[in-house]
């Protein structure tokens, strides 16, 4: 650990001071070091900064021993970027609350680094888990990294789409970048941190709490050139995602629904108070800048393969899952027979069957 | 005088005969009992002496004693009071000893002489035309059902005083059981026709009772599981002569016979709620009678909702299962009820019922996952098929077309069965649901290029090897409902469409 970045990690800790507060301290000092060494009486010159404050910053430098604790964040394997680096994420420090310190696992986002936040609902539907997934491997086709909170259902998805499409992505946690919450993201967790990085503002080791989620909302629209909402309720922490993003001034895009879908309301609303609509993923990409490349030559290679009957069946296939029933009703196909097309392309890895008697596009 | 008289009692689907021996002698004037008698039994004295009374029996002061023998057996049920009676009657010298040979009696009466009917009549009139008496004397509420075992006399009365004259020397008369029996009063079974949609499922439970197999159903409320599970009796053969009798035996002892008294001619159906303790489901109590599970035989066992069912409950049926039969083991002795059943459970997908409908269950996946898990394993160990009950749309449910009915599914199944009888002539075993897996590869026999499809399978789906077997067992029914000797692959994506669910759930 470098000498300043000692005493960043020790201004950071200290309790009771937030981000506004330690960027007054740096604008006026110069940098963490020079705090370090003011006197209390000169702390208290410092405009915004209260004898309450000087008091617990006196406090803090009393209980801290610098070189002890840089001894133990070492250890963590967690890098730390703060605002006084000329290499802190240019986009946050824009934002009114930019947080003075960063932490992080892998790598931050490159300044010339296009990104897309896909942002949606932890319960989500299958459609809505095929078009994260398609949205972040098409995003990843086109150079574009995704950015998004890791969360259960389309954040998760997100990411994974960008890390099948072989593209970056990064993850802004509610958390310690050392804790992966939720648990069962344990794998995604580790993909992340090779193909991109996980962020967080919190100090390692602080466990998720409801109240850090909408604020790692503000990072996560902060870091995006563009938010894209897959799927939204109407009460929905992906729309503070969105209320930051206007905020801030960034694009924002919504996958529309069907009128009767809780799971789309959101969304529709978003688009009915004026953002953007996805009405096809290459125009979305198009429409941004993105340059989208060729995909469907892919298509029509595995369409070749097929016979006749087992396209008939996979032509029924689009972002919407469908279950037995429904084919049978689709197809006419007897339900004897159908069950054999459909195991026939499951072991051609065109569907999967994700419940029982459900399958969709793989 | 010394009298004795038989009758008999019910021990499991058994009947022992017990002999009843009256004395009056002299000495202090008491009516004693003895011979490992329960609480109904003792109070046998009380109803007898006072019956006799009131039937105008003088009663004198001697020294009655009462002996059930054999001794070892504990003498339970109310069947004891007639042939009580009437042995002290004879005793008394009343009846002459020579009319009670050969001659089972069993009954309970109240107080004024009146005959009552009791439980399991037939099982023991089976015993006694098996041990060569010549008449049974019954209660007449129970003729109807006695009569259902041709070849033996019965005496039906309804009072103390009627036995008493025939046995003095009246002819007997037979009378109209209280209500007629008659072949065709039978409620209709339902139908498959009535079930619109669903057309996974009706396959699904084609090829389940078509190979005796063992079925679970998915699906949201409301999208008629029940009702389809209600239907599956409908599709099954009918029952054999004996099949009915076996199983008419079971509810005889349970009382449950069809009012008009006939013979159990359909397929029982038993759907026992989730909150049936163990005993409810095995068959319990000091001298267990038959449960659910034995109610069910030859029938359908449908357990709805199944993770609500207590997993102790649940863990009882694995032996069962496996043996066709439950051993009870008492204090008062061994007691076997069959259980050859086909079970059937339904169960939602998750707690709310709606998933993978995300509109409207709000399920955590791990929520989901833990709903599926509390189902006990080794029960889903024994399931071969499994499919979906998805919900319907209005149009589906209000639809007017035709849908086939039970009868033509019941004639491709029976054809699938009778290749199972001619296949397995001479095994021990009837169903393909039975084979064992080292005969797997006698019955259920691949080609090189379907075992190396397997092998495909087996890993993209991450099998395990039971469910490996049951794919095979269940391919096996297909290409018989095809009328098919060998296994084609059809048939075997078959079977896997089918399987067991998700293996990050269950396996």
């Amino acid at each position: 650990m470098e000498e300043k970045q000692k005493y960043q990690y020790w201004m950071r800790r200290i309790p009771g001071i937030g981000n506004k507060k330690l960027k007054k301290l740096v604008e006026y000092c110069g940098s963490a070091k020079e705090v370090y060494g003011l006197s209390r009486g000169q702390l208290e010159k410092v405009p915004g900064i209260s004898a309450k404050d000087a008091e617990a910053i006196c406090a803090g430098r009393r209980s801290f021993d610098i070189e002890k604790e840089a001894e133990k964040f070492a250890e963590e394997e967690i890098s730390m970027i703060t605002i006084e680096e000329a290499d802190f994420p240019k986009r946050l420090t824009y934002l009114s609350d930019c947080p003075y310190a960063l932490f992080y696992k892998g790598q931050l986002p490159p300044e010339d680094e296009r990104t897309a936040a896909i942002v949606g609902a932890r319960m989500c539907s299958s459609y809505g888990r095929a078009v994260a997934l398609e949205l972040g491997e098409r995003l990843a086709d086109c150079k574009a990294a995704v950015v998004s909170g890791m969360a259960a259902g389309i954040d998760s998805f997100g990411h994974w789409g960008a890390i099948k499409g072989g593209g970056r992505t990064y993850a802004v946690l509610g958390c310690g970048t050392d804790i992966c919450y939720p648990r069962g993201g344990r794998e995604l967790y580790g993909k992340i941190q090779i193909n991109g990085g996980l962020l967080s503002e919190y100090l390692p080791g602080t466990p998720p709490a409801a109240a850090q989620f909408p604020a790692r909302n503000r990072l996560i629209s902060g870091l995006s050139d563009v938010i894209i909402l897959v799927e939204a309720k109407q009460k929905s922490g992906s729309l503070i995602t969105a209320d930051f993003a206007l905020e801030q001034g960034k694009e924002i895009y919504a996958v529309p629904g069907r009128l009767d879908d809780a799971l789309s309301k959101g969304c529709n609303e978003l688009i009915r108070q004026g953002s953007g609509i996805v009405t096809s993923i290459e125009e979305l990409l198009l429409e941004l800048g993105f340059l989208p490349r060729e995909k469907e030559e892919k298509d029509k290679i595995t369409k070749k393969s097929l016979e006749k009957e087992e396209l008939l069946v996979y032509s029924c296939f689009d972002l919407h899952p469908r279950n037995l029933e429904e084919l049978v009703k689709l197809t006419k196909i007897p339900v004897s027979v159908l069950a054999d097309l459909l195991v026939r392309l499951q072991t051609k890895g065109l569907i999967e069957e994700y419940f029982k008697n459900n399958y969709r596009k793989k | 005088m010394y009298s004795n008289i038989t009758t008999a009692i019910v021990c499991g689907l058994k009947s022992v005969c017990i002999q009843v021996e009256a004395d009056v002698s002299d000495g202090m004037p008491v009516f004693e009992m003895v011979g490992f008698l329960a609480s109904e039994v003792k109070e046998a004295r009380e109803r007898v002496r006072t019956a006799l009374h009131n039937c105008g029996y003088k009663i004198p002061a001697k020294r009655i004693t009462i002996n059930l023998s054999p001794a070892d057996v504990r003498k339970s049920g109310s069947g004891f009071d007639l042939p009580i009676a009437i042995a002290v009657l004879a005793a008394l010298g009343e009846i002459e000893a020579g009319a009670l040979e050969r001659v089972l009696v069993l009954g309970e009466i109240s107080l004024n002489g009146k005959i009552q009917p009791i439980h399991g009549v037939l099982p023991v009139v089976a015993k006694a035309k098996e041990t060569g008496m010549r008449r049974c004397i019954i209660p007449y509420g129970n003729q109807a059902e006695a009569e259902l075992i041709p070849g033996i006399e019965l005496w039906a009365a309804e009072d103390l005083k009627e036995i008493v004259s025939y046995l003095k020397g009246r002819t007997y008369q037979r009378k109209r059981p209280l209500l007629e029996k008659s072949g065709h009063t039978c409620v209709p079974e339902p139908d498959f026709s009535e079930i619109n949609g669903q057309r996974t499922v009706r396959r699904a439970c084609e090829v389940a009772v078509a190979g005796m197999h063992n079925f679970l159903m998915i699906g949201p409320p409301g999208s008629g599981k029940t009702m389809i599970a209600r239907r599956i009796p409908g599709i099954l053969p009918p029952m054999a002569e004996e099949e009915q009798l076996e199983v008419s035996e079971i509810y005889s002892i349970c009382g449950m016979l069809p009012q008009n008294g006939g013979l159990m001619k359909q397929r029982p159906f038993r759907t026992p709620h989730h909150t049936i303790s163990p005993n409810g489901l095995s068959g319990g109590g000091a001298l267990p009678r038959p449960g659910e599970i034995s109610l069910a035989h030859k029938g359908v066992l449908f357990l709805d909702e199944l993770p609500e069912y207590k997993k102790s409950t649940l863990e009882i049926l694995r032996q069962p299962m496996e043996d066709k039969e439950i051993t009870l083991v008492r204090q008062s002795g061994t007691y076997r009820y069959p259980s050859d059943f086909m079970l059937v459970v339904a169960m939602n997908p998750c707690k709310c019922g709606y998933y993978p409908d995300r509109n409207r269950c709000s399920c955590k996946d791990t929520e989901i996952a833990r709903y599926l898990g509390r189902v006990s394993k080794p029960l889903l160990d024994r399931i071969d098929i499994c499919a979906e009950a998805p919900l319907m749309r209005y149009e589906e449910l209000t639809q007017k077309e035709a849908n086939e009915s039970s009868e033509s599914i019941r004639r491709r199944v029976m054809a699938a069965l009778e290749r199972q009888r001619y296949r397995f002539k001479g095994h021990p075993i009837r169903y393909n649901s039975q084979i064992l897996s080292k005969d797997m590869e006698r019955y259920c026999r691949l080609n090189c290029t379907q075992q190396k499809y397997m092998k495909e399978i087996y890993q993209k789906m991450k099998l395990s090897a039971r469910g490996y077997y049951k794919i095979l067992k269940t391919a096996r029914t297909i290409a018989d409902l095809e009328d098919s000797d060998l296994i084609r692959d059809r048939h075997l994506n078959e079977a896997v469409c089918y399987r067991m669910q998700d293996k990050k759930y269950w396996e």
